[in-house]
């Protein structure tokens, strides 16, 4: 079965220009407070430039496995996880761009890439994405009742290309990071400071002011073409967007939805990156808690980042993409890029204690979380995006079997993690992307 | 100085060599204008750095707000590339904040010019009179092009409507609600063309003053038009070639150019990078003892620097870039080199001459080497791929879809022998060949960027070759022999002019811009390749002065 939705875009067309015009949206409840069903949540975390792949995946059967030395660090929720064998990023060995441009824009697309100039190792070989991303997916069907149908955060993501964005609206319409953990603490807790009159005023003033400039860009764009046209397009809709957010009422701390303290921390220092990915996640998790978003991207740093990892250890020398392609033979530099793995990790794990420690309903907001840590890459030194090192955490309330070591027979494509992921998350579409490499659920996982 | 006799004759030239030839320029009132394709013109959004001298323009803002601004989507090496410049929620929000901290910021001074409506206590005559004024010359400046009755009206309810958005009067809510909300126009975040609205049967029309005023600005300056091209587009005055010219060369001479000028160089060349991503890296400070990643900023300013002087104040030729025997440091950068350079001081950068049988231009700059380097040893394939891509515009061929695994590091041997592999094993040879033999070139040049003697005691072969290139085929030794022949390099001089025509046009060259490009080619080489001449003769081709109206152009079949 497949649904077809009306983008924000086509919802945008049928309205006119002015999200105004829409009734005044229910003000915002928490999802502990809640009746029935509690909400689930996705997370999407991704690394760059490969694992290692025989310190990657653990030895043994599907529940009887040991963990490997990357995933040691997630051995406290070994019961939580679904480690995923055998899955290929099949769709990114077609279509335009190099392996780390195809890895990264199909990373949560799954569809091939544009035609465009992004220069990459194969030259001008690649636009950006061809299609919405899985999370994006998932926020126009669950983001609608929060405050930010997605939040995007980044971890010194410093590529401004097809190697640095992995969200997508839509074909050609990346979604970039905030990398700033202070920035992005005001822009959806909004400012700490402001009084309740204060924060009333802007939103007043933001109304009259965009119901404006959103005419300005309407009336423009009607007398463009082609591009230019769709580029005002894309623009009115992000201008929709925070006109939506206007109508909604702002956060309302209380419960185990709380401010947290977020220090000025220079976002771009790669030896503070531990500090800036910590304050990241604490930022997600309380978006999550207050209910503000049901989706979330963490992304750290971008495909070919060759950032030094100093602060693993004084012999770390090389930049992680330079580590990544190191030869298998080479021990002392495949030891140092086990350890950079092993510290995403134990990021990972952070991430999942902190989703523990809040209480939701009987049990902890963690229960109604998948986690589901992605890459652009297999393996570093050759390229490989066949047999990915994909591992998910929580059960997205109780629809995963988690605890388990799960290693496809056949041929199984990312395709079919994303079609198990919407249809976890309650979105019944048999299909995500190319549907060339899109056949139903992953078998084998609830 | 150029004439007009010699643009014509340049101009004959040109159409001698394209089968549609016609009387360039030559307006015969029976055909009407007979203008070539000046190729797509796509709406092109400020980059953060346009953001933050618009502002500096408009309010006298230095706080460079747009650094807070998602970074510009990059495409083809540039920032400023209109095919890839999208619009975020998030990025729509930034400008949101931006607009309101800056209206908060300057609306009081601007309240100050306003005494109608500074001591009024409700929208009364004298303060309707006075704020609609305003609007009309504020929008003028924001939207860089006079503004429209019904325009001025429509920001004038904004006014009115921001007065009484706490119940009473308030005329410097008013005002900020405007500054906000006109800061966020697309007539201010993009640069929006729509011609003079007299297309040509071919569907082809001129700019409009305004626009073209800030065609010429954006390009020499990164920033809106000044008062003197505003006040040249309200006189129509800049139409002709002739007008064009004297503007640009009046721009030319202005310190902003040269700010516009480095900017072109840093981002053609990834000079960012030697900060950045250099930092990231780092050195080995065992090989390095004296490595301090402070020098690094100094490495990028020391060949932004060297473009800068070239271009500006010893007005160079292309090659002089290539083979200069001199750059400029300040004192850190001297004792960094072990050069003797005084007067330099801390701030003062300072020309030094070098031995010209080791150093060529920007080539031998140390910013770039080590930056094309590993921690610990020199990368002449990275090297060979900048040089290959960047300037001589070739793109190798993608590597295969699954690599085989590197080579392990044998560091008893040197970095030439290392690479031989590349040569040997034929699934590396058809990449490597292109990149290795210009890269190994650079040898007698450290990972650090520094000229050394040996190679850990072992001698430097610092020998290479060209090949695939269209005009400078064959063998050289070492750096100043390979910038030799780069410097006279037809290829290197195409490909520069292709550069600046991407950053110039915020998109990438296409057929149609094939009599552009050869306008400006024949410019710089009737100016014996001088830069600023390249940069003059921008201005003049049908690529800067027309554009293409929509649903009125039709590709020919």
């Amino acid at each position: 079965m497949s649904i077809i939705r009306p983008t924000r875009r086509d919802m945008l067309r049928y309205l006119g220009t002015s999200a105004l015009a829409l009734p005044l949206v229910s003000s915002y409840r928490p999802a502990f407070a809640d009746h029935g069903e509690p909400h689930k949540r996705i997370i999407f975390f991704y690394t760059p430039n490969g694992t290692v792949p025989h310190n990657f995946w653990p030895e043994g059967g599907e529940t009887d496995f040991e963990l490997s030395p990357i995933l040691t660090p997630l051995e406290a929720h070994r019961e939580d996880l679904l480690i995923l064998g055998n899955v290929d990023m099949e769709s990114a060995f077609s279509g335009p761009g190099d392996a780390h441009q195809k890895g990264t824009g199909q990373c949560l697309t799954a569809t091939e890439l544009l035609e465009g100039n992004f220069a990459g190792d194969a030259g001008e070989s690649a636009g950006w994405a061809g299609g919405i991303s899985i999370d994006q997916k998932i926020a126009q069907a669950v983001g609608q009742d929060t405050l930010f149908p997605s939040l995007e955060l980044g971890v010194l993501v410093g590529k401004s290309d097809v190697s640095g964005r992995i969200n997508y609206r839509g074909a050609g319409e990346p979604i970039p990071p905030e990398n700033d953990p202070a920035a992005a603490y005001t822009r959806i807790f909004g400012d700490p400071e402001a009084s309740s009159n204060e924060i009333e005023d802007q939103r007043v003033r933001r109304q009259r002011l965009l119901e404006q400039v959103s005419m300005d860009y309407q009336r423009l764009a009607d007398r463009m073409e082609d591009q230019d046209r769709e580029k005002l397009e894309i623009h009115i809709s992000s201008l929709a967007d925070i006109q939506g957010r206007l109508q909604r009422n702002g956060v309302e701390f209380g419960g185990e939805c709380q401010m947290i303290d977020i220090p000025e921390i220079d976002p771009t220092r790669v030896d503070l990156l531990p500090e800036i990915g910590q304050l990241q996640m604490d930022i997600m998790v309380m978006a999550m808690a207050c209910d503000l978003t049901r989706v979330g991207t963490l992304m750290w740093t971008h495909s070919v980042a060759d950032y030094v990892y100093g602060f693993l250890g004084e012999d770390l020398r090389e930049g992680h993409h330079s580590l990544a392609h190191k030869g298998d033979e080479d021990t002392p530099k495949v030891e140092q890029n086990t350890r950079v793995n092993i510290w995403f990790a134990e990021q990972f794990a952070y991430l999942i204690d902190r989703l523990k420690s809040i209480p939701e309903g009987d049990g902890t907001l963690f229960d109604n979380c998948v986690l589901v840590w992605v890459n652009e890459q297999a393996k570093g030194n050759n390229h490989d995006r066949r047999a990915m090192p994909y591992v998910t955490a929580g059960s997205a309330g109780g629809f995963f079997n988690t605890g388990r070591y799960v290693v496809q027979g056949s041929t199984a494509t990312h395709n079919q993690l994303f079609v198990s992921l919407q249809n976890a998350m309650g979105i019944p579409d048999d299909q995500f992307g190319n549907p060339a490499y899109s056949d139903g659920e992953l078998p084998g996982l609830t | 100085m150029k004439t007009t006799a010699a643009r014509s004759v340049a101009w004959g030239a040109v159409a001698s060599l394209l089968v549609a030839a016609s009387s360039c320029g030559g307006e015969d009132p029976d055909e009407g204008i007979s203008i070539g394709d000046p190729g797509p013109s796509p709406l092109r959004r400020l980059t953060r750095l346009e953001y933050n001298n618009a502002v500096f323009q408009i309010f006298g803002d230095t706080s460079q707000p747009a650094l807070a601004f998602a970074p510009e989507e990059t495409a083809l090496g540039f920032n400023n590339q209109a095919s890839a410049l999208v619009v975020s929620p998030l990025l729509a929000e930034q400008f949101l904040t931006a607009a309101e901290n800056l209206a908060v910021k300057h609306s009081p001074t601007i309240l100050a010019t306003l005494a109608s409506c500074a001591n009024a206590t409700s929208l009364d005559g004298g303060c309707t009179t006075q704020s609609q004024a305003w609007i009309r010359s504020f929008g003028k400046e924001v939207f860089r092009r006079p503004m429209a009755d019904d325009e001025v009206t429509e920001w004038f309810a904004v006014f009115s409507d921001g007065t009484a958005l706490d119940g009473g009067f308030d005329a410097l809510s008013g005002v900020e609600l405007v500054v906000a909300g006109m800061l966020q126009s697309p007539h201010f975040l993009y640069r929006v063309e729509f011609g003079r609205n007299e297309p040509n049967a071919e569907g082809i029309d001129e700019l409009s003053p305004h626009e073209m005023a800030t065609r010429l600005s954006f390009l020499f300056w990164n920033s809106p038009p000044d008062r003197i091209l505003i006040d040249a587009a309200d006189a129509d005055e800049l139409r002709t070639p002739e007008q064009l010219e004297q503007q640009a060369r009046r721009l030319l001479r202005a310190p902003r150019a040269r700010e516009a000028v480095r900017n072109f160089h840093r981002q053609w060349l990834e000079l960012e990078k030697v900060t950045e991503v250099l930092a990231g890296i780092g050195k080995d400070t065992e090989m390095f003892p004296d490595y301090d990643p402070d020098i690094l900023p100094l490495l990028q300013q020391e060949t932004e620097g060297f473009f800068e002087f070239a271009v500006f104040d010893a007005d160079a030729t292309l090659d002089t870039l290539f083979t200069a025997p001199f750059t400029i440091v300040n004192q850190p950068l001297a004792e960094f080199y072990g050069f003797d350079a005084p007067g330099a001081t801390e701030e003062q950068f300072v020309r030094v001459e070098l031995d010209p049988a080791r150093y060529s231009g920007f080539l031998t700059q140390a910013g770039l080497l080590a930056l094309y380097a590993k921690p610990n040893r020199t990368s002449p394939v990275h090297r060979g791929k900048f040089v290959r891509e960047r300037l001589l515009c070739q793109i190798p061929p993608p590597p295969p879809d699954v690599v085989p695994e590197a080579p392990d590091v044998d560091i008893s041997q040197t970095t030439r022998q290392q690479l031989e592999q590349h040569k040997t094993d034929p699934l590396c040879s058809s990449c490597h060949q292109m990149l290795d033999p210009l890269g190994l070139g650079f040898e007698h040049f450290d990972a650090m960027g520094r000229w050394r003697d040996d190679e850990n005691g072992l001698p430097i072969d610092a020998s290479g070759e060209f090949i695939a290139t269209t005009d400078i085929d064959g063998a050289f030794n070492g750096v100043v022999e390979f910038g030799a022949a780069m410097g006279g390099s037809q290829q290197v001089r195409d490909c520069v002019t292709t550069q600046w025509f991407r950053f110039a046009h915020g998109r990438g060259e296409t057929d149609a811009d094939d009599e552009s490009l050869a306008l400006v080619r024949e410019a710089f080489a009737r100016s014996e390749f001088r830069i600023q001449e390249l940069l003059v003769a921008l201005t003049q081709t049908h690529a800067f002065r027309y554009r293409r109206v929509p649903g009125q152009w039709e590709e020919e079949q």
